[in-house]
């Protein structure tokens, strides 16, 4: 049997069981994955910046896409005791002038997640942030890990 | 270090064979473009004599982002009612959708990602410079986005090679993923690029874009605006992660390439934040 791929483009959110792997590329933006352990269920959300400005699609945004995928988890049963998070993603450019908003991007998108994250009371048990890499992520419903592959190399996060 | 490497390189390069190769239709078809005295209907027999080209030319004329909904049946309606300059854009993506639109081992980039790139930063570079009242720019920086990373085809295997001491050399030294390439294969992707732009005798702005892309600091006057919109294009799209490989962000932002275009900074996030839309479109014509 072979397992179900499903690419999360930018901006996107998506949910999925057992055994689902959802996979997504990043720069500066933030992957969030929220796995329920117990319905072995989870979703990930690509947010590409902090907060709306006067745009209307709430996938973009750190700031309604966590509670969007929340929702959408609790819609199917899971239950919020038993979710957690994994974060990626987030890089900045190596180099920028400092007065250059555009190489914020990354730092505030994942402070932005945090802050979310930690309003909804759904503990962050793995991190892969910051610094300059592009990221693949694999999150694996399977188990909940996710595994990034960064630089050439790979990295797993098991806790959930 | 790596001296043999660097020794393999310039024989590649010296070798234009060894380089990717480009239809002459197309050289000549770029080349008119500046020329006042074209006459479209030699234009459209040139390009009709090459049955594969004409093909990929209509269908991508038809796209809706080329098309803005009217049919375009033949070459000759393509010039008549889009005119010399996109149908020159459009010649340019069906001629180099064939050297870019597969896997790039050394950057980690599977089959489509530097394709996408480099259709999604041409878009992302055309509609800052109409944006921004550069009309005249457009298509010069549509065609430069499109072959910007070029050189990227032909150092990526030598990038595999050594691609755990390049990342280091940029951590190391605090340079770019370019520098460090640069200093441990003597050449970097930009200039390889150029080489292969004047093996296609694509003219010289263009060879420009491609050489400066992330040196756009560097660039001669000349052609200083139309670098520093691919140099901005670049950036927006490689942090919005299309078709970011193992380089990923280790480049540089150049403030001088900001001002050159004129951008502010809600304009940067705006274009940042309409990426997705701009994926949309870029599909169409991929
Ligand atoms: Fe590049
Ligand atoms: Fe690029």
């Amino acid at each position: 049997m072979s397992i179900e791929l499903v690419n999360v483009g930018v901006a996107q959110l998506k949910i999925a069981s057992s055994p689902v792997i959802l996979r997504t590329i990043l720069g500066s933006c933030v992957g969030i994955c929220i796995y329920d352990r117990n319905k072995k269920m989870g979703g990930l959300a690509h947010v590409l910046l902090s907060k709306a400005t006067n745009d209307s699609q709430p996938e973009k945004f750190a700031e309604t896409a966590i509670p969007a995928l929340i929702e959408q988890l609790l819609r199917q049963g899971c239950k919020r005791d038993f979710m957690t998070a994994k974060i990626a993603g987030g890089a900045s450019m190596f180099k920028f002038a400092s007065q250059t908003p555009l190489g914020l991007i990354g730092e505030n998108n994942i402070s932005m997640t945090k802050k979310i994250l930690e309003e909804k009371k759904i503990p962050i048990v793995g991190e892969d942030t910051g610094g300059s890499v592009g990221r693949v992520i694999d999150f694996f419903l399977e188990d909940g890990r996710l595994k990034v592959k960064a630089g050439g190399h790979e990295e797993y996060y098991y806790k959930v | 270090m790596h001296e043999h490497i660097k020794e393999r390189i310039k024989t590649v390069i010296a070798n234009l064979n060894a380089l990717p190769s480009m239809p002459e239709v197309v050289t000549r078809i770029i080349n008119m473009v500046n020329d006042p005295n074209v006459d479209f209907k030699l234009v459209a027999e040139e390009i009709s004599r090459d049955q594969a080209i004409t093909t990929n030319i209509l269908k991508i004329a038809n796209s809706a982002y080329f098309s803005k909904g009217k049919e375009i049946a033949s070459v000759e309606k393509a010039l008549v009612t889009l005119g010399m300059k996109e149908v020159k854009d459009i010649v340019v993506v069906a001629a180099t959708k064939q050297v870019l639109d597969k896997p790039v081992i050394g950057y980690d980039l599977a089959k489509g990602e530097l394709w996408k790139h480099n259709v999604a930063v041409a878009m992302l570079a055309k509609k800052i410079a109409i944006d921004k009242k550069k009309k005249n720019l457009a298509d010069l920086v549509f065609t430069g986005g499109i072959i910007h990373d070029v050189g990227k085809t032909v150092l990526a295997i030598y990038v595999a090679s050594t691609f755990k001491d390049l990342i280091q050399s940029t951590v190391d030294n605090q340079i770019t993923f370019a520098q460090a390439e640069q200093l441990l294969l003597g050449f970097d992707h930009q200039e390889i690029g150029q080489i292969i732009l004047k093996k296609w005798q694509f003219p010289e702005s263009l060879q420009n874009i491609v050489r400066y892309h992330h040196d756009a600091d560097d660039a001669p006057q000349s052609d200083i605006e139309a670098v520093a919109i691919v140099h901005v294009a670049n950036t927006i799209c490689q942090m919005a992660g299309i078709g970011i490989g193992g380089d990923g962000l280790y480049y540089e932002l150049s403030g001088k390439a900001i001002e050159a275009t004129g951008l502010d900074d809600s304009e940067l996030q705006h274009y940042y934040g309409i990426t997705p839309e701009l994926l949309k479109m870029a599909r169409q014509i991929m």
